[in-house]
């Protein structure tokens, strides 16, 4: 047999590979337990999260070291980026983000650019404060219960205790490994961001589930190492394949939207972590489950 | 090759989206219909060669006649219900497919014969418009202001954040019911009207709080006013001697003169000192009988100014309780009972076009509330999104290039893992049928597709690439008792179950932010439904007899 060798190591270390993924988590929920202590919640949010407007001024020409040096002065919280095309690699315009009122920031940004803004060359996004938390705090019950909803569904279709809740706790620690590099990497979630978590929900139970039918289902021919591997095989190319289509997307994107770069920044990073939770976590454990109860 | 019938259900399903997504007219519909319906046909009675010669001669001719025939002319958006075009039959949505005998193909014709056609205002121009509905012969003096835009290709409709426009998500400052929130949206409506906006949709929404608000979205330039026009009371008071003698609204207004030259018009545009402009003008009004008597009874006791020409107390006009103007009330008025009274007021600007648009948008708005009269409510707008027209055509290219060069990644890795050139083609054909079908099914229901819309196709596309995998992987497993069949109903459990938890994971974003993430609950719903119960059974047997062979 081609791979007896690995069967081998793999029967020989399986449980121990689980300290990786075990470890990681732990500290990511620690990081995470740290930086809510730290900043008062567990992301760190943008304006569509805490109110405040976002203008989009659609205009090259404009430099943006002095843009920002001049407003920082009555705007501390000021962000500037620029966007442009990522095949002319031309500056189409830049947008400007802060926490203050649009009342506020466009007759300053306007009389800094001296013209009016109309709705030809800029779009402008503003956000109340009040709004915004409440959006914060239902997209947040929306995640919790999307959640619950799909662990629900995981525990009725498989109708066996260990299985399903390893197939749940994988799902969930590829959320809270995600959020903890989110928040290192400093990213302002958006209401988009959170989004991201909805689909990234969906996508990791994908290959949890391939898993699981096939290790428990007794129809299924070969030993429990090869079932692995089978399910490996087809689990890795549906992740890959997915890397690939949002890794291209997100870098065509980058540039352009902030909107489309938060969501397949999450997603990339998810996804990555779902190898990592599927493959070493779920199928060891299932492993260590069926191996427990053959005995 | 006999089709089964999964592929059957595929196939048709696949006819009636490219049929919904074309905007072409019914007669060339049905033709495709047949063609298409033709064309699975002939894959289903004939073998090899003859019968895919067939199939593709089929497909190809749909097409040519699809892209041949597109509707043509220009859609009116646009139209003021105060316009003679408008009192004389002509509505919104109507296409114009010819004008004055000329044909009008596109906006260009349009316009091109919209400028050899004289209008001023004092003579009545006749205009010949025929739409797809209807003849209009209508003589005015007025030039057409109503704004048309090119008939679209498609029946897919874009959403603000991608087609440019404006939404103002507004709070009443109390809370309010059903009804109270109903009520809020009747006169909202109103006024947008009167105000001669016409392309506004306003809609109630509610979101998991319990929260009610008013969801006001207007497509393409964003309106000058929009702001103020939303979230404006609109309590017009006017007031002598600090008593109000009427109101804004039917109650207190029988009438209020618009758009006629002989009661509501600029008077006179006068230069300032500083070199800037300012315009006056006027309309007349009709109060009702009890407004009348108020009148009488407010001025009954005022005395003469020294002029001898007015009387002492001005007649004062509060917007939301800000004073916009005060006239100077005649003594010949005093203690009469006047149904007609004159309102005055006047805008300023640096040039005197500026100053003239200014004053004719004050007395418009002016009008605006003396007609609707006084909302219910102080309202605030809690969300307001103007998105520019100027780059949505670049993002969409953006967004569709994305996606090929992802399909095409995806088609390079799904094709060094199989080294199978069918069964990899029928997984691309496959995830391509779904997005033609959710884009079928988001034309027929009229959804717009903004960026959680967009998002959510990806999600589709994505889990739909995914279930194939399974369903190959289970197909190809070698050395094993169960039959192809039994391996195939294995896949098709897992993508069921995944299928479940996903739509079960959506459900929470229907409520959530205000419904302003539907979107992407709504296309992923529709793509995973078509793909679990459509696209990936055809799917499925696609490879069992790819496998069989």
């Amino acid at each position: 047999m081609e791979n007896q060798h690995t069967k081998n190591w793999y029967d020989r270390y399986y449980k121990i590979a689980l300290i990786l993924p075990a470890l990681v988590l732990i500290l990511s929920i620690f990081y995470l337990y740290n930086f809510t202590q730290r900043t008062g919640d567990i992301i760190y949010k943008d304006v569509t999260l805490t109110g405040g407007t976002t203008i989009t001024v659609f205009d090259g020409e404009v430099d943006l070291d002095k843009v920002r040096a001049d407003l920082k002065i009555n705007f501390p919280d000021l962000r500037v980026r620029e966007i442009s095309d990522i095949l002319t690699g031309k500056s189409s315009g830049f947008s400007l983000t802060t926490k203050a009122e649009v009342g506020e920031i466009r007759p300053a940004l306007e009389s800094y650019l001296g013209y009016e803004l109309t709705g030809e060359n800029s779009s402008v996004e503003f956000s109340g404060a009040s709004l915004s938390s409440g959006f914060y705090s239902q997209l947040k019950y929306a995640l919790l219960l999307s959640f619950l909803l799909m662990a629900a569904v995981v525990f009725v279709i498989f109708r066996d205790f260990v299985p399903s809740f390893i197939v749940v706790l994988a799902a969930f620690a590829d959320i809270v490994m995600t959020i903890a590099v989110v928040d290192m990497l400093g990213i302002q979630l958006s209401s988009a961001g959170i989004i991201a978590f909805l689909m990234l929900i969906g996508y990791s139970v994908d290959t949890d589930i391939l898993l699981t039918t096939r290790l428990i289902r007794k129809t299924e021919g070969g030993t429990i190492n090869q079932r692995i591997y089978d399910a490996l095989k087809t689990g890795m190319t549906m992740t890959l394949t997915s890397i690939a289509a949002v890794g291209v997307s997100l870098l065509l994107i980058y540039n352009f939207s902030d909107t489309l770069r938060q969501i397949f920044t999450i997603l990339l990073i998810g996804l990555g972590f779902d190898i990592f939770n599927t493959w070493i976590s779920n199928a060891s454990l299932l492993k260590w489950h069926m191996e427990a109860k053959k005995r | 090759m006999k089709l089964t019938w999964r592929m059957w259900v595929l196939g048709i399903a696949l006819i009636l989206s490219v049929i919904t997504i074309f905007n072409i007219n019914s007669s060339v519909k049905l033709l495709v219909l047949i063609l298409l319906t033709g064309s699975l046909f002939a894959l289903h009675k004939f073998e090899g060669k003859k019968s895919l010669l067939l199939f593709i001669i089929l497909l190809v001719v749909s097409a040519l006649l699809i892209f041949s025939s597109f509707e043509s002319g220009v859609v009116i958006k646009s139209l003021d219900k105060e316009s003679d075009f408008f009192k004389q039959g002509l509505r919104n949505g109507e296409i114009i497919k010819s004008l004055n005998g000329n044909k009008v193909e596109n906006m260009e014709d349009y316009f091109n014969v919209l400028q050899g056609i004289d209008v001023n205002p004092n003579d009545t121009v006749k205009f010949e418009i025929d739409t797809t509905r209807n003849s209009h012969i209508i003589f005015t003096n007025e030039t057409p202001n109503f704004i048309v835009r090119d008939v679209s290709k498609t029946n897919i409709q874009t959403g603000l954040d991608l087609r440019g426009g404006a939404r103002a998500l507004v709070q009443p400052s109390e809370k309010i019911n059903d009804a109270g929130l109903e009520e809020l949206i009747q006169i909202s409506r109103n006024r947008f009207n009167v105000y001669g906006l016409s392309d506004v949709q306003i809609s109630g929404v509610s979101d998991l709080q319990g929260n009610r608000y008013m969801l006001v979205e207007v497509a393409g330039a964003t309106p000058k006013d929009l702001e103020e026009l939303v979230s404006q009371q609109g309590k017009f008071e006017a007031k002598i001697d600090n008593k109000t003698v009427f109101e804004g609204g039917k109650k207190d207004i029988s009438r209020v003169c618009r758009n006629d030259a002989s009661c509501a018009i600029i008077t006179s545009c006068l230069q300032n000192s500083d070199e800037s402009y300012f315009c006056n003008f006027r309309f007349t009004i009709y109060l009702n009988e009890g407004a009348a008597e108020r009148h009488a009874d407010v001025t009954r006791d005022l005395s003469v100014d020294d002029t001898g020409q007015y009387l002492s107390e001005k007649l004062y006009l509060y917007v939301d309780d800000q004073e916009v103007d005060s006239l100077l009330v005649g003594v010949d008025l005093r203690g009469q009972v006047t149904t007609q009274i004159s309102i005055q007021g006047s805008g300023a600007g640096a040039t005197r076009e500026d100053a003239y648009n200014s004053a004719r948008e004050s007395m418009n708005k002016l009008q605006t509330v003396l007609i609707t009269g006084s909302l219910p409510y102080k309202l605030e707008i809690v969300k307001l999104d103007t998105i520019s027209p100027t780059l949505g055509g670049d993002f969409i290219n953006l967004i569709l290039m994305a996606g090929a060069v992802a399909i095409i990644l995806v088609a390079i890795i799904i094709f060094i893992r199989y080294r199978k050139v069918k069964a990899s083609a029928a997984l691309l054909l496959t995830s391509f049928s779904e997005l033609i079908i959710i884009l079928g099914v988001a034309s027929f229901i009229k959804w717009n597709l903004d960026l959680p819309s967009i998002a959510g196709i990806l999600a589709v596309i994505g889990t739909g690439v995914d279930s194939q995998i399974v369903i190959l992987d289970e197909a190809e497993k070698k050395n094993q008792s169960s039959s192809i069949k039994q391996k195939i109903k294995i896949a098709l459990f897992v993508i069921m179950t995944a299928y479940i938890t996903n739509v079960a994971s959506l459900i929470p974003l229907y409520w959530a932010g205000a419904g302003l993430f539907k979107g992407f609950m709504i296309t992923t719903i529709i793509g995973v439904t078509a793909g679990v119960f459509i696209s990936r059974p055809a799917f499925a047997d696609i490879i069992k007899r790819i496998g069989g062979e």
